[in-house]
């Protein structure tokens, strides 16, 4: 019977997508184009859309708080070995954390937040060493034989690291160090190096991990050896319907002229997210255009020798690091002035630029 | 990045900044609390606080539950797999101090030789001193996770004779990293220590230098399928140019003999010198748990038919790894622990003696599980019982624990007779769970001497119980005998039953004491299976037994549930596993946007049934919408339409919808009463967005801007 059930799903499964597919070529394609959607101005829409208010704020307000009830099970959960995986459309992001910050008050708790273009997982991990190195000795537990902590956590490997996390260093189970990932499917942390790195740290006898995801393909990041020894999912549906404010900001708006023009929030948030070498790199670049806005930009040698004057980078090799990634972010473009020289500019107005420049010194 | 990150001590503002940090820390741990015991000592001294105290120690209790119960559990698993895997450790363990000894009789090289940083290159070696010993380790299992233990414990068996070991995975073979990668992975557990330019030579100066030259070095890789084909085979040519000054000795594990021929190169391959070992099946490994874990050993609850048909069914066809099965009796547990108050009686169960004395000296805690237990529906319902709340307690327990005993060692007998005839034990385990195997029970007795099979009473016809009786029917003399001795030996616990069986023993040896051809005679006729005289001689001995087996099933196999306290013990909750185990994000996020209303409870909503209604989540229209296109959505269209149910509340939005869009009409008809095109705009935009982030649709390519793709179709 239930063999036959599978099949029926099976089968209504590619049925629909034949369906979908021939409503698609059969009917006639509408020819409408974007264009005629008188769109309104890039600015009004962009106000309207940060002033955007929530439907059934009400609803969703319950709805979080009917997850409430159930925090004591998560940590209970999280307590027996497993970690949590939220899902469930709507933004998790407030929930896990209130989540947090209300039930795992006995252990420390570190948030990732995944939907961001660009994180450290290193920096990550030294943090998560040094939180377990203060639960331990609150524990009364300062000396142990296999870990001598005689060289700081940021000169170790990765692989100390982990060793450090994963140690029996207590009898007690009940140490650890919680990591909160918003997002485990996001931009960021996508690649499977990334996920393998994840999923070792999950598995670490001092860790636990509380993660969301949002995308409906997440479970192909992870093979089985990941989902059943490493991360040891467990899975909790929790639709929030909340919007996602902070999730949706690198999206681009489908009715903005897409890529035309890089916001001053957008790329300061980018820039946020970069060592501050890279962000003076940058800064060198924007003052330059301000100073001479009828130039093409700043030509690469003069940029290098003006940044190696100051220190910010060491060799051309460190140089193009930042500059590659400047470009992946579509913070500089480059052009060739008529000297045949290679020119790196900011597409941004000048004022746009003056605004920008502005928001990084703060 | 770091220092933003130790800034934790942040003002409210902050909480905004956070958002864009890429990782913060939210709070550090709050001092640790005192130890458990302690704490449950002092808040027995202020009874006024009943409540808030029942909380805490529940949840305390709970973990101490859990805690004990899956230790136990986890020990038997390991154990149980330990045991099967021992032989082909004890044959590698052995073949691991030939092949060393091989190594060695191919000459020793001096000190000064061997720490030469270049491998030895003897005129006078042979052709096999240049091979490398390989032992290739068939897992007989596409899923590999479930091999990760059994490598693990190859590598501590191996340690613990002496072995030096060094276990390396197939990541730490990738193109990336090279051979440098998994060098260093292997220094470093040899060594102990972590090198930054790692090197082959070092590995020869520290195995002459530490005097480790009296044992061999075991390098277990454990899933060649996934390695890096050439960095392995360049890992492999390196060991063997060093294998004098090195004895390494190799462990690969392979699902199938192919796989090690497409991984390496061909110079690679012929340095090996191979020898085969094999492991246990998966379904062997299985039938081995489920016999120790949920028979044998008790461990003090039970899965209902629902959760066990569906374990099996996921195991059989969708995940097929023993890790997913043995994390879902864990999910099981965890389940059982947090919906049934009173589970943590288990305890008391699995400990003989403690189950007086449950819940310690702590009086509060035992009379408020007491309290609990008289509200059992199973309790309820057989009210009629002692009042006296001890008894009920010690009663209650007790049964459970009489009725456990008694239907596992049935469930043995039974496993007994089909483990010959390929019956596996999850199955049969499936089928006895059935609430229905005894359901017209009670006339089997004359149902049975008749001697019709298909008058089996409730057993299901060709169910495996069923089989199980016509095998010991058909059985030949000397395998009922057996059958019955190793039945003996299973009952010895439970006097009633073990009594039936030495009284058929005793008929058998009756018969044994006739004259010998006339039992082999009858032993040939039963294996023909001729119906006529199955007839004659099945009112002898085989017809006995199997009478015998059937009445014992209905008798003593009573299906759980109706047991007082069942719920102490039992769990069944099939679709809360479900969801803890799989999560169909695919689904789900598909479901909740289709129907929000459902999750959002509200009243403006829910009227319009599967219509799109104006004061529904935005996203959740647009997705609505979707479902009424092709693959390819006219982002115009979609916009049209999205603009018309939002602007238009009630049955005109219905309207709107069936027509036929037309764009440049309905420009000019519609008037946007109290919404700006810029919020609408927005709306959709961020609806786009949502749906973007959730992986529903994909966006407009370079080729068709103006078209969307949909990714799901059919939840």
């Amino acid at each position: 019977m239930e063999s036959n059930d599978v099949e029926e799903e099976e089968f209504e499964f590619s049925r629909n997508y034949f369906l979908a597919k021939e409503l698609g070529t059969s009917s006639k394609k509408s020819a409408c184009k974007l264009s005629d959607i008188n769109i309104v101005d890039e600015q009004e829409l962009r106000d309207a859309y940060a002033n955007l208010g929530p439907k059934h704020e009400k609803e969703i307000n319950d709805l979080m708080n009917s997850y409430k009830k159930s925090y004591s099970e998560w940590v209970f959960i999280l307590r027996c070995g497993f970690g949590l995986l939220m899902y469930g459309f709507g933004s998790k992001k407030f929930l896990i954390e209130d989540f947090a910050s209300s039930a795992l008050t006995d252990y420390s708790v570190v948030v990732i937040n995944g939907y961001l273009q660009q994180i450290h997982l290193k920096q990550v991990v030294i943090t998560l060493a040094e939180l377990l190195w203060d639960q331990l000795k609150m524990h009364g537990k300062t000396t142990w034989e296999n870990v001598p902590k005689n060289q700081p956590f940021n000169t170790k490997s990765m692989d100390d690291l982990i060793a450090f996390l994963d140690g029996p260093h207590l009898e007690d189970k009940e140490c650890f160090v919680c990591v909160v990932v918003h997002n485990i499917d996001g931009p960021s942390l996508r690649d499977s190096d990334t996920q393998q790195y994840l999923a070792r740290i999950a598995a670490c006898s001092h860790i636990r991990v509380v993660a969301s995801i949002d995308h409906v393909n997440a479970p192909l990041l992870w093979d089985k050896k990941m989902v059943h020894t490493q991360f040891n999912w467990y899975w909790l549906h929790v639709p929030t319907f909340a919007p996602y404010n902070i999730e949706g900001t690198f999206f681009p708006l489908i009715l903005a002229h897409s890529g035309s023009a890089q916001t001053v929030k957008t790329a300061s948030i980018v820039l946020q997210s970069l060592t501050p070498n890279a962000q003076s790199v940058f800064k060198v670049v924007a003052e330059h255009q301000l100073a001479h806005p009828n130039e093409e930009g700043m030509p690469l040698n003069n940029l290098y020798t003006f940044c190696r004057e100051r220190f910010l980078v060491s060799s051309q090799i460190t140089l193009n690091a930042h500059l590659t990634e400047f470009k992946d972010h579509e913070l500089v473009k480059t052009r060739r002035n008529p000297d045949g020289q290679d020119c790196i500019y900011i597409p941004l107005t000048s004022e746009a630029l003056e605004k920008l420049v502005q928001e990084i010194i703060h | 990045m770091a220092q933003a990150a130790r800034s934790v001590t942040s003002p409210p503002t902050a909480a905004a900044e956070n958002n864009l940090q890429p990782f913060f820390v939210l709070h550090k741990a709050a001092p640790p609390r005192k130890p458990t015991g302690k704490t449950r000592r002092r808040i027995d001294l202020s009874p006024q606080k009943a409540d808030a105290t029942v909380q805490v120690l529940d949840d305390n209790f709970r973990f101490e539950s859990f805690n004990l119960l899956w230790c136990k559990i986890d020990c038997t698993m390991r154990n149980v797999l330990r045991e099967i895997n021992a032989c082909v450790f004890e044959e590698i363990d052995r073949w691991v101090r030939e092949s060393f000894d091989a190594i060695r009789a191919c000459g020793v090289p001096n000190l000064a030789r061997a720490t030469r940083p270049h491998p030895i290159f003897n005129r006078a070696e042979t052709a096999a001193s240049r091979q490398l010993f390989t032992a290739i380790l068939l897992t007989k299992n596409v899923e590999f996770v479930d091999d990760v233990l059994t490598f693990v414990d190859l590598g501590v068996h191996l340690r613990s004779s002496g072995c030096h070991v060094a276990q390396l995975t197939s990541l730490d073979f990738s193109a990336k990293n090279g051979v440098g990668g998994c060098l260093k992975t292997l220094l470093r557990q040899f060594l102990t220590v972590g090198i930054d330019a790692p090197d082959i030579s070092i590995l020869a100066s520290w195995y002459t230098e530490q005097g480790n030259y009296e044992s061999p070095l075991v390098v277990i890789i454990d899933d060649v399928q996934r390695c890096c084909g050439s960095v392995l085979s360049d890992f492999i040519i390196m060991l063997r140019e060093w294998v004098i000054k090195i004895p390494i000795i190799l462990i690969v594990g392979v699902a199938t003999l192919d796989a090690l021929r497409n991984t390496l190169a061909s110079n690679a391959l012929q340095g090996l010198f191979p020898r085969g070992f094999t492991l246990g099946t998966p379904a062997e490994r299985m039938d081995a748990i489920v016999e120790a874990v949920l028979l044998k050993h008790y461990h003090g609850f039970s899965i209902g038919k629902q959760v066990t048909t569906f374990l099996r069914n996921f195991f059989l066809r969708h995940d097929g790894t023993l890790t997913s099965f043995i994390r879902a009796l864990k999910i099981v547990m965890v389940q059982h622990l947090l919906v049934e108050p009173i589970s943590f009686a288990l305890v008391g169960l699995i400990n003989e003696e403690d189950t007086k004395s449950f819940g310690g000296e702590n009086t509060l805690l035992r009379e408020t599980m007491v309290k609990r237990c008289l509200d059992l529906p199973s309790y309820q319902s057989r009210s009629s019982r002692s009042n006296r709340n001890g008894d009920i307690w010690d009663c209650g327990l007790s049964e459970l624990k009489r009725f456990r005993k008694l239907w596992v060692c049935m469930a043995m007998c039974l496993y007994e007779v089909g483990k010959n005839y390929k019956i596996t034990l999850l199955d049969l385990y499936c089928e006895m769970l059935e609430p229905e195997l005894l359901n017209s029970g009670t006339s089997c007795h004359f149902e049975l001497e008749k001697d019709d099979p298909s008058l089996f009473g409730g057993l299901q016809k060709g169910g495996f119980v069923n089989q199980i009786i016509q095998i010991v029917r058909g059985l030949p003399a000397v395998e009922l005998c057996e059958l019955l001795k190793s039945w003996e030996t299973l009952t010895r616990s439970i006097t009633k039953i073990n009594e039936k069986v030495k009284e058929l023993q005793s008929l058998t040896t009756f018969d044994e004491n006739c004259p010998r051809r006339d039992l082999t005679e009858t032993s040939k006729r039963h294996t023909a299976k001729s119906n006529v005289n199955g007839k004659r001689d099945g009112t002898t001995i085989n017809e006995k037994v199997a009478t015998f087996v059937d009445c014992t099933i209905r008798r003593y196999m009573q299906p759980i549930e109706s047991i007082p306290f069942n719920e102490i013990v039992f769990f069944d909750n099939v679709d809360k596993l479900r969801t803890a185990l799989i999560g169909d994000p695919r689904r789900r996020i598909q479901a909740d946007l289709l129907e929000s209303h459902k999750f959002l409870k509200c009243s403006c909503c829910s009227k319009n049934g599967s219509m799109p209604s104006p004061s529904m989540h935005d996203t959740s229209i647009l997705y609505t919408l979707t479902q009424e296109h092709g693959d390819l959505i006219n982002l115009h269209d979609w916009f049209q339409s999205f603009k018309s149910i939002i602007s238009h509340p009630g049955s005109k939005a219905k309207q709107r919808l069936r027509l036929s869009p037309s764009p440049k009409k309905r420009k000019g008809s519609i008037e946007p009463r109290n919404r700006s095109d810029a919020s609408i705009q927005a709306e959709f935009c961020r609806a786009i967005t949502e749906l973007q982030i959730t992986g529903l649709i994909r966006m407009p390519s370079k080729r068709r801007p103006d078209y969307l793709q949909r990714v799901a179709f059919g939840l």
